[in-house]
Protein backbone atom coordinates (compact mmCIF):
# COMPACT_ATOMS: atom_id res chain seq x y z
CA UNK A 1 0.00 0.00 0.00
CA UNK A 2 1.30 3.51 -1.19
CA UNK A 3 1.58 5.77 1.77
CA UNK A 4 -0.18 9.38 0.65
CA UNK A 5 1.40 12.95 1.90
CA UNK A 6 -2.24 12.85 4.46
CA UNK A 7 -1.30 9.45 6.29
CA UNK A 8 1.76 10.88 7.39
CA UNK A 9 1.48 12.21 11.10
CA UNK A 10 4.47 13.40 13.34
CA UNK A 11 4.31 12.12 16.66
CA UNK A 12 5.68 13.30 19.74
CA UNK A 13 5.70 12.76 23.62
CA UNK A 14 3.90 15.25 25.74
CA UNK A 15 4.80 14.16 29.05
CA UNK A 16 4.83 10.73 28.51
CA UNK A 17 1.82 11.01 26.17
CA UNK A 18 1.82 9.78 22.61
CA UNK A 19 -0.09 12.72 20.62
CA UNK A 20 0.49 13.02 16.75
CA UNK A 21 -0.47 15.83 13.95
CA UNK A 22 -0.82 15.48 10.39
CA UNK A 23 2.46 16.10 8.59
CA UNK A 24 0.65 19.14 6.53
CA UNK A 25 0.71 20.65 9.17
CA UNK A 26 4.06 21.01 9.81
CA UNK A 27 6.36 23.49 8.61
CA UNK A 28 9.49 22.45 10.72
CA UNK A 29 10.90 20.61 13.38
CA UNK A 30 13.79 22.65 15.49
CA UNK A 31 15.19 22.48 18.56
CA UNK A 32 13.63 24.09 21.22
CA UNK A 33 14.23 28.06 20.97
CA UNK A 34 14.68 30.61 23.49
CA UNK A 35 11.33 31.30 24.85
CA UNK A 36 10.17 34.93 26.23
CA UNK A 37 7.48 34.59 28.93
CA UNK A 38 4.78 36.92 28.13
CA UNK A 39 2.82 38.05 30.93
CA UNK A 40 -0.58 37.60 30.81
CA UNK A 41 -1.19 35.07 28.43
CA UNK A 42 -3.30 31.56 28.62
CA UNK A 43 -1.18 29.48 31.25
CA UNK A 44 -1.02 26.87 28.36
CA UNK A 45 1.30 29.35 26.45
CA UNK A 46 5.31 29.31 27.38
CA UNK A 47 5.79 32.76 25.46
CA UNK A 48 7.22 33.29 22.08
CA UNK A 49 10.04 32.61 19.89
CA UNK A 50 11.53 34.93 17.53
CA UNK A 51 11.83 33.13 14.11
CA UNK A 52 12.24 35.44 11.21
CA UNK A 53 11.54 38.70 12.38
CA UNK A 54 7.92 37.03 13.25
CA UNK A 55 7.15 36.05 16.81
CA UNK A 56 5.68 32.77 17.06
CA UNK A 57 3.62 31.76 19.90
CA UNK A 58 5.01 28.45 21.89
CA UNK A 59 2.64 26.16 23.31
CA UNK A 60 2.76 23.54 26.01
CA UNK A 61 0.20 21.43 25.53
CA UNK A 62 1.10 19.87 29.10
CA UNK A 63 -0.52 23.13 30.70
CA UNK A 64 -3.63 23.03 28.66
CA UNK A 65 -5.62 21.05 31.42
CA UNK A 66 -9.05 20.78 29.10
CA UNK A 67 -7.07 18.31 26.79
CA UNK A 68 -6.49 15.86 29.42
CA UNK A 69 -9.16 13.63 31.02
CA UNK A 70 -8.72 13.85 34.27
CA UNK A 71 -6.25 10.81 34.56
CA UNK A 72 -2.50 10.56 35.13
CA UNK A 73 -0.85 12.27 32.09
CA UNK A 74 2.34 11.89 33.45
CA UNK A 75 2.53 8.68 31.69
CA UNK A 76 5.81 6.48 32.20
CA UNK A 77 8.47 9.44 31.30
CA UNK A 78 6.91 11.81 34.17
CA UNK A 79 6.00 15.19 33.61
CA UNK A 80 8.68 16.59 33.63
CA UNK A 81 9.88 14.93 30.91
CA UNK A 82 11.53 17.95 28.96
CA UNK A 83 9.59 18.93 25.94
CA UNK A 84 13.17 19.43 24.19
CA UNK A 85 11.66 19.62 20.88
CA UNK A 86 9.46 22.95 19.02
CA UNK A 87 7.26 22.03 16.24
CA UNK A 88 6.11 24.66 13.90
CA UNK A 89 2.96 24.15 12.32
CA UNK A 90 1.06 26.85 9.98
CA UNK A 91 -2.59 27.12 10.70
CA UNK A 92 -3.53 28.77 8.02
CA UNK A 93 -1.51 32.09 7.85
CA UNK A 94 -0.70 31.89 11.10
CA UNK A 95 2.31 29.95 12.66
CA UNK A 96 2.52 28.20 16.03
CA UNK A 97 4.56 26.19 17.76
CA UNK A 98 4.24 23.24 20.20
CA UNK A 99 6.59 21.69 22.35
CA UNK A 100 7.30 18.33 22.23
CA UNK A 101 10.06 15.19 23.00
CA UNK A 102 10.62 12.47 20.87
CA UNK A 103 9.70 13.73 17.40
CA UNK A 104 9.40 11.20 14.80
CA UNK A 105 7.53 10.66 11.59
CA UNK A 106 4.15 8.41 11.96
CA UNK A 107 2.54 6.79 9.07
CA UNK A 108 -1.01 6.27 9.99
CA UNK A 109 -3.13 3.24 9.25
CA UNK A 110 -3.82 -0.12 9.76
CA UNK A 111 -3.68 0.16 13.75
CA UNK A 112 -6.47 1.86 14.99
CA UNK A 113 -7.76 0.48 17.90
CA UNK A 114 -11.55 0.85 19.39
CA UNK A 115 -11.76 1.74 22.76
CA UNK A 116 -8.09 2.08 23.80
CA UNK A 117 -7.54 3.67 26.76
CA UNK A 118 -6.08 7.34 25.89
CA UNK A 119 -5.03 9.99 28.88
CA UNK A 120 -6.21 12.86 26.84
CA UNK A 121 -9.73 14.23 26.36
CA UNK A 122 -12.04 12.75 23.64
CA UNK A 123 -13.10 16.31 22.84
CA UNK A 124 -9.71 16.54 20.98
CA UNK A 125 -8.87 13.35 19.76
CA UNK A 126 -10.08 12.79 16.53
CA UNK A 127 -8.10 8.87 16.72
CA UNK A 128 -6.12 6.87 18.65
CA UNK A 129 -4.03 4.87 17.28
CA UNK A 130 -1.48 1.79 18.49
CA UNK A 131 2.13 2.76 16.81
CA UNK A 132 4.88 0.17 18.10
CA UNK A 133 3.36 -1.04 21.31
CA UNK A 134 2.32 2.29 22.43
CA UNK A 135 -0.89 4.23 22.27
CA UNK A 136 -1.42 8.03 20.59
CA UNK A 137 -3.62 10.14 20.02
CA UNK A 138 -4.33 12.10 16.50
CA UNK A 139 -5.44 15.49 17.77
CA UNK A 140 -7.90 16.68 16.33
CA UNK A 141 -6.39 20.39 15.42
CA UNK A 142 -9.73 22.30 14.34
CA UNK A 143 -10.80 21.65 18.11
CA UNK A 144 -7.42 21.71 20.07
CA UNK A 145 -6.56 25.33 18.47
CA UNK A 146 -10.05 26.97 18.60
CA UNK A 147 -9.55 25.57 22.11
CA UNK A 148 -6.48 27.21 22.28
CA UNK A 149 -7.79 31.33 21.06
CA UNK A 150 -5.76 30.61 17.71
CA UNK A 151 -8.10 31.98 14.92
CA UNK A 152 -9.50 29.49 12.46
CA UNK A 153 -7.61 28.73 9.62
CA UNK A 154 -8.49 29.77 6.20
CA UNK A 155 -8.97 27.26 3.84
CA UNK A 156 -5.80 28.51 1.20
CA UNK A 157 -3.58 28.03 3.95
CA UNK A 158 -4.12 24.71 4.52
CA UNK A 159 -3.68 21.64 2.34
CA UNK A 160 -7.01 19.76 1.68
CA UNK A 161 -6.89 15.82 1.43
CA UNK A 162 -5.31 14.22 -1.75
CA UNK A 163 -3.66 17.46 -2.29
CA UNK A 164 0.22 16.99 -4.09
CA UNK A 165 2.49 17.41 -1.05
CA UNK A 166 5.68 19.89 -2.63
CA UNK A 167 8.15 17.53 -1.10
CA UNK A 168 7.44 15.02 -3.18
CA UNK A 169 5.03 12.55 -0.60
CA UNK B 1 11.98 55.00 18.25
CA UNK B 2 13.44 55.20 21.39
CA UNK B 3 13.10 53.05 24.20
CA UNK B 4 13.54 52.63 27.87
CA UNK B 5 15.11 49.40 29.01
CA UNK B 6 13.74 48.14 32.28
CA UNK B 7 14.02 45.35 34.28
CA UNK B 8 10.74 43.83 35.90
CA UNK B 9 12.46 40.90 38.20
CA UNK B 10 13.30 38.13 35.87
CA UNK B 11 11.98 40.14 33.10
CA UNK B 12 13.03 42.50 30.49
CA UNK B 13 11.00 44.96 29.11
CA UNK B 14 11.14 48.09 27.02
CA UNK B 15 9.04 51.11 27.34
CA UNK B 16 8.51 53.90 24.31
CA UNK B 17 10.30 56.59 25.65
CA UNK B 18 7.98 59.08 24.45
CA UNK B 19 5.22 57.65 27.01
CA UNK B 20 7.70 58.16 30.28
CA UNK B 21 6.49 61.37 31.76
CA UNK B 22 8.97 60.73 34.50
CA UNK B 23 10.87 58.17 36.62
CA UNK B 24 10.48 58.26 40.26
CA UNK B 25 12.19 56.95 43.30
CA UNK B 26 10.09 57.27 45.83
CA UNK B 27 13.02 57.49 48.21
CA UNK B 28 13.11 60.89 46.51
CA UNK B 29 10.52 61.84 45.96
CA UNK B 30 8.09 63.30 48.84
CA UNK B 31 4.72 63.97 46.80
CA UNK B 32 4.69 60.27 45.87
CA UNK B 33 3.29 57.66 47.98
CA UNK B 34 0.70 54.23 46.92
CA UNK B 35 -2.52 53.73 48.46
CA UNK B 36 -3.52 49.62 47.15
CA UNK B 37 -4.02 49.83 43.65
CA UNK B 38 -3.22 53.52 42.99
CA UNK B 39 -0.75 55.72 43.41
CA UNK B 40 -0.76 59.80 44.70
CA UNK B 41 1.64 61.46 42.52
CA UNK B 42 1.52 65.50 43.47
CA UNK B 43 -1.85 64.87 44.51
CA UNK B 44 -3.09 63.22 41.41
CA UNK B 45 -5.00 59.42 41.91
CA UNK B 46 -3.27 57.53 39.20
CA UNK B 47 -3.66 53.65 38.37
CA UNK B 48 -1.29 51.54 39.60
CA UNK B 49 -0.08 48.56 37.15
CA UNK B 50 2.25 45.82 38.72
CA UNK B 51 3.78 43.94 36.28
CA UNK B 52 5.49 41.74 39.11
CA UNK B 53 2.02 40.31 39.76
CA UNK B 54 1.47 39.46 35.84
CA UNK B 55 4.91 38.38 35.65
CA UNK B 56 4.41 36.30 38.73
CA UNK B 57 7.62 37.80 40.15
CA UNK B 58 7.81 39.96 43.39
CA UNK B 59 8.51 43.30 43.13
CA UNK B 60 12.13 43.97 44.33
CA UNK B 61 13.02 45.82 47.62
CA UNK B 62 13.90 49.46 45.77
CA UNK B 63 11.63 50.04 42.76
CA UNK B 64 11.19 52.95 40.64
CA UNK B 65 7.70 54.04 39.29
CA UNK B 66 7.12 55.48 35.70
CA UNK B 67 4.69 57.75 34.86
CA UNK B 68 3.12 57.00 31.66
CA UNK B 69 0.83 58.95 29.26
CA UNK B 70 -1.13 56.80 27.27
CA UNK B 71 -3.53 57.20 24.74
CA UNK B 72 -6.67 58.08 27.05
CA UNK B 73 -5.00 58.14 30.72
CA UNK B 74 -1.99 58.47 32.79
CA UNK B 75 -0.78 55.70 35.23
CA UNK B 76 1.99 54.60 37.03
CA UNK B 77 4.41 51.20 36.06
CA UNK B 78 6.52 49.64 39.17
CA UNK B 79 9.80 48.16 37.79
CA UNK B 80 12.82 47.29 39.50
CA UNK B 81 15.24 49.21 37.60
CA UNK B 82 15.51 51.51 34.20
CA UNK B 83 19.12 50.15 32.60
CA UNK B 84 19.10 52.62 29.60
CA UNK B 85 17.53 54.42 26.32
CA UNK B 86 18.28 52.76 23.13
CA UNK B 87 16.41 53.63 19.40
CA UNK B 88 15.10 50.19 17.91
CA UNK B 89 14.16 50.54 14.41
CA UNK B 90 9.92 49.72 14.22
CA UNK B 91 10.43 46.99 11.57
CA UNK B 92 12.54 45.44 14.41
CA UNK B 93 9.74 44.82 16.86
CA UNK B 94 7.40 41.63 15.73
CA UNK B 95 4.25 42.76 16.90
CA UNK B 96 2.21 40.07 19.70
CA UNK B 97 -0.64 37.85 18.70
CA UNK B 98 -3.72 39.27 20.10
CA UNK B 99 -5.15 35.70 20.66
CA UNK B 100 -2.26 34.63 23.57
CA UNK B 101 -3.52 36.90 25.44
CA UNK B 102 -5.87 36.08 28.39
CA UNK B 103 -7.37 39.48 28.45
CA UNK B 104 -8.22 41.87 26.11
CA UNK B 105 -6.54 44.54 27.91
CA UNK B 106 -2.73 43.34 27.30
CA UNK B 107 0.44 44.84 28.89
CA UNK B 108 2.90 44.06 25.88
CA UNK B 109 2.91 44.50 21.95
CA UNK B 110 5.52 43.19 20.56
CA UNK B 111 8.99 41.66 21.18
CA UNK B 112 12.44 42.46 19.28
CA UNK B 113 16.06 41.22 19.25
CA UNK B 114 18.04 42.20 22.16
CA UNK B 115 21.59 40.93 22.63
CA UNK B 116 21.47 36.74 22.90
CA UNK B 117 17.86 36.81 23.78
CA UNK B 118 14.65 38.86 23.04
CA UNK B 119 12.91 41.96 24.95
CA UNK B 120 9.24 42.86 24.70
CA UNK B 121 7.17 45.93 24.54
CA UNK B 122 5.02 47.62 26.58
CA UNK B 123 1.46 48.00 25.18
CA UNK B 124 1.04 51.47 27.26
CA UNK B 125 -2.35 52.70 24.97
CA UNK B 126 -3.81 49.32 25.50
CA UNK B 127 -2.62 49.09 29.18
CA UNK B 128 -4.07 52.97 30.03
Amino acid sequence: MSVRADDRLIGFHLGGAGAALPLALVREVTDRPRVVRVPGTHPFVSGVALRGGVALPVYDLRRFESLWSGRDRTGPLGWSADADRLIVCDWGEIPLGLLGAGVDLVVEGGEEEEGMRCVMSGDFVKRVLRVHGETVALLDTDRLFASLGVPAAELRGRRETGEDDPAGG
Amino acid sequence: MKLLMVDVGEGRYAVPADAVTKIVDPALETGFHLEECEAVFGGERLPLFDLHAAAGERRGPAPVYLLLQGARRRGVVAVDGAESIREVSPGDIAPLPAFIFAQPRRAFRGVFPDGAGSRLLLDEDALL
